[in-house]
């Protein structure tokens, strides 16, 4: 029995996965990278009333070396996004990243601007995207959970 | 407060007599033109007069008057209008909105940049500090430069940004745009794949068409 | 001897105390700041161009999004300003509930503001205290425009539709039983007024509540007091408007000074400091929402006891009625133009401003005639005051710097646009 007979699925690794996953998404902790108008409903999501600690994803972290997940809420424009990807590439593995309002989704309200960067996937690859002009804090908190289930398909030991 | 601006105007056509070009009354704002090489002067004693003392720049904007006055829009952008249609001789403008808190008043002052090539004015920054990033804008937005700036450099803009956006011939959507070069492991620009598309067309009708 | 060299550092534009994206180049002489060079445009957008080639109600949700965290206020300044070039006449109940809104939005900003600064400045508790408040006022956002905080209310000529009888209540779930929720909703029974009048009369406790955690706070005292003073003239030389200028001692308010919508009908004191500094600056701050909420308090009574139109009559720039619109010809055919081209502003050029929460913001229009504007300046109330950071930060220790950033209320929609 080689190593690949140990990384079938079987019923050790399918519950080491589970385990993992649901670390994972238990304690996804947010950066702070709040660029526009969005940036207020990602601090509302965040308050007392629809607290994202509840989930477990209520430690915002200034430096994306501590955290494994970005919400890019707001514009991103040309002169942002060389920062954009410079944190991105600070992240430190397994990371996700939250697309949030339309503007982050696909140059929304400003597309035809020559400033603007048509939708942060043009920079960074994005697990969630929310619409919104903005999302409101409930469909944020809809989007984490909506990540912490991608998260849960995923299976890191058996492949 | 109408009498008010009547005497400011009053005052103003008796103090700068030779040096207006036009005063205008309308809607209640008073409008002054004038010329670029009395800019200095007649701003410092605008500031420094007490029967006008308006102690805050509130405002310095540029204006490209080019497509003034036409409906005609080309992929994006306004085309100047022809030789014998403009309605105003120069093509770049600073306004300059004054406001007097001693009197409570407030002034609109109009300066045409000369050469529609290479448009430059004189700064204000001696007179009122708080036109440096104002003047900074106007010089990154349209290419108006500001003569005795002493930090005249992009403020807007990205930071290899070629080109005034917001002259009328610049197009909206630019001529460039930026995405990730995986193989280049960096932030690249790219000619611009958007396609401009004008949903309502800008129209000009006769005069007194909203008239209610 | 070796050579002393100041140390330039870069606060960079992702960061929890820049107040969005703000990149700032600090020239550092150990915990000194020497010079200090904003950096902006991380935010620029172009929205003045974007209205250039919009019609003028199009432009009415990019005002929202400029100061994002007073939005009624930059709508406000927009509609005033075609209003005005165009001469249209705008019913008495929309100024009450222009003002109304916008006297909200003050209170809206100076909470966030509070809530902001104090994180910045350590007070993590002033964050969620004020959210709190502000989730009642996003509902009331919500109920008037179905949007919680981009609400595209205003309309050139009045506001979108009247105040609404009812609010959407509470429902029963699994994590909240039917007696909490009945707690929850007792505030809901009523019109959107009552609401706000119940709103109103929490409120000054909950300023009360904030004022106990700062005021006379030793540390909240040590880190704002004597930091970033200006004085009346270098402030007014600046071009600082609104709680900047009012800190600094200059009696200036354009709700007092230059009166527009209902403002002068009301009753309300401007609060003024004395010394320009931090500390003062957030006195008055905290002082304006409570004299924010005497005018609500106003406004609810009037509106309660005058109904009316709340948008002109005239359908050159207002749309008609849908049943009329459905049933004669000439209201078909004003609903036509007005959504297919949109309104004809006469030639001209207008500034106007209105007393932002952060300061004077106005508005520059210069139309020539047709659909959409020719230029559309926006004076943003942040720009020159970020423009004085330097000479604000000048000798102040990093920590400041944060201090600084705060007081001066910077938001980067309005400064980049």
């Amino acid at each position: 029995m080689g190593i690949e007979g140990i990384l079938e699925k079987g019923f050790v690794t399918t519950s080491l996965d589970t385990v993992i996953n649901y670390s994972r998404t238990g304690s996804l902790w947010p950066m702070t990278f709040g660029l526009a108008c969005c940036a207020v409903e990602m601090m509302h999501v965040s308050m007392p009333r629809y607290d994202l600690d509840r989930f477990g994803a209520g430690a915002y972290r200034p430096s994306p070396r501590q955290s494994d997940l970005m919400f890019v809420a707001g514009t991103l424009c040309n002169k942002m996004a060389p920062a954009l990807r410079k944190v991105y590439d600070q992240m430190a593995e397994p990371r996700y990243v939250i697309s949030m309002g339309s503007c982050a989704n696909g140059g929304g309200y400003y597309h035809y601007s020559y400033s603007v960067v048509r939708g942060c996937d043009r920079i960074i690859p994005v697990d969630i995207y929310v619409p919104g002009c903005p999302p409101t804090a409930e469909a944020l908190l809809f989007a984490v959970i909506q990540l912490q289930r991608k998260i849960n398909r995923t299976n890191t030991i058996a492949r | 407060m109408s009498e008010e601006l009547k005497l400011l105007g009053e005052n103003l056509k008796e103090e700068f007599a030779d040096k207006v070009i036009s005063l205008e009354n309308k809607l209640g704002e008073l409008t002054l033109v004038i010329d670029v090489n009395d800019t200095p002067g007649v701003l410092k004693s605008l500031r420094d007069d007490p029967k006008f003392h308006f102690e805050q720049l509130v405002d310095v904007c540029g204006v490209d008057y080019s497509a003034y006055g036409s409906d005609v829009s080309e992929e994006g952008s306004y085309p100047a209008n022809d030789a014998d249609n403009r309605p105003f001789k120069y093509r770049f403008a600073a306004v300059y909105h004054l406001l007097s808190v001693e009197h409570n008043f407030r002034l609109r002052v109009r300066v045409f940049a000369k050469d529609d090539a290479m448009p430059t004015l004189h700064s204000v920054i001696d007179v009122w500090p708080s036109a440096n990033w104002f003047e900074r804008e106007a010089f990154d937005l349209f290419g108006i430069i500001f003569l005795g700036h002493p930090d005249l450099r992009r403020l807007l803009t990205d930071y290899g940004f070629v080109g005034n956006p917001f002259r009328k011939d610049f197009p909206l959507s630019g001529h460039v745009e930026m995405r990730y070069d995986a193989e280049q492991r960096r932030v690249v620009y790219q000619p611009v794949t958007v396609e401009p598309r004008e949903v309502t067309p800008r129209i000009i009708r006769e005069e007194n068409y909203s008239r209610h | 001897m070796p050579e002393i060299k100041n140390y330039t550092m870069n606060f960079g534009p992702q960061h929890p105390a820049a107040h969005g994206v703000l990149r700032l180049v600090l020239e550092l002489d150990g915990e000194v700041v020497e010079r200090a060079d904003p950096h902006v445009g991380l935010l620029h957008r172009a929205t003045e161009k974007l209205a250039e080639h919009k019609t003028f109600l199009q432009s009415v949700p990019y005002m929202d999004r400029l100061d994002y965290v007073s939005m009624m206020c930059n709508e406000h300044a927009y509609v005033k300003a075609v209003e005005k070039l165009a001469g249209i006449e705008v019913p008495i109940r929309a100024q009450y509930i222009r003002v109304m809104f916008d006297e909200i939005t003050r209170i809206l900003n100076h909470l966030l503001w509070l809530g902001a600064a104090g994180i910045d400045l350590g007070a993590m508790t002033m964050f969620f205290y004020t959210f709190r408040e502000r989730e009642d006022l996003f509902d009331v956002y919500e109920a008037v425009s179905g949007a919680r905080m981009h609400a595209a209310y205003y309309r050139p000529g009045g506001v979108y539709r009247d105040l609404p009888d009812s609010l959407p209540q509470y429902e029963a779930s699994k994590i909240h039983n039917a007696a909490a929720v009945k707690r929850l909703n007792e505030n809901r029974q009523g019109s959107l007024l009552d609401f706000l009048e119940d709103f109103c009369n929490r409120f000054p406790a909950n300023v009360d509540e904030y004022e106990t955690l700062l005021t006379d706070n030793r540390i909240w005292k040590q880190r704002t007091v004597g930091i970033g003073v200006v004085s009346p003239e270098r402030a007014l030389a600046l071009g600082f408007t609104g709680p900047m200028l009012r800190g600094s001692g200059v009696v200036w308010d354009l709700r007092k000074k230059q009166p527009y919508a209902v403002y002068d009908r009301l009753d309300f004191d401007i609060p003024v400091g004395t010394e320009g500094d931090c500390y003062d600056r957030y006195l008055v701050r905290v002082e304006e929402m409570r004299q924010s909420n005497r005018i609500i308090k106003q406004c609810i009574t009037w509106l309660r006891n005058n109904p009316g139109p709340v948008i002109t009559e005239s359908h050159k720039f207002a749309p008609p009625r849908r049943e009329a619109m459905k049933q004669n010809m000439e209201e078909l055919i004003h609903h036509f133009k007005l959504f297919t081209e949109g309104m004809h502003v006469p030639a001209g050029e207008v500034y106007s401003a209105v007393e932002h929460p952060k300061g004077e913001f106005g508005i520059y229009l210069v139309s020539d005639g047709a659909n959409k504007p020719y230029r559309m300046k926006i004076r943003a109330a942040g720009f020159p005051h970020l423009a004085s950071l330097n000479e604000m930060t000048r000798g102040h220790m990093l920590a400041d710097v944060v201090a600084i950033i705060g007081t001066q209320d910077i938001v980067f929609g309005e400064i980049d646009r």
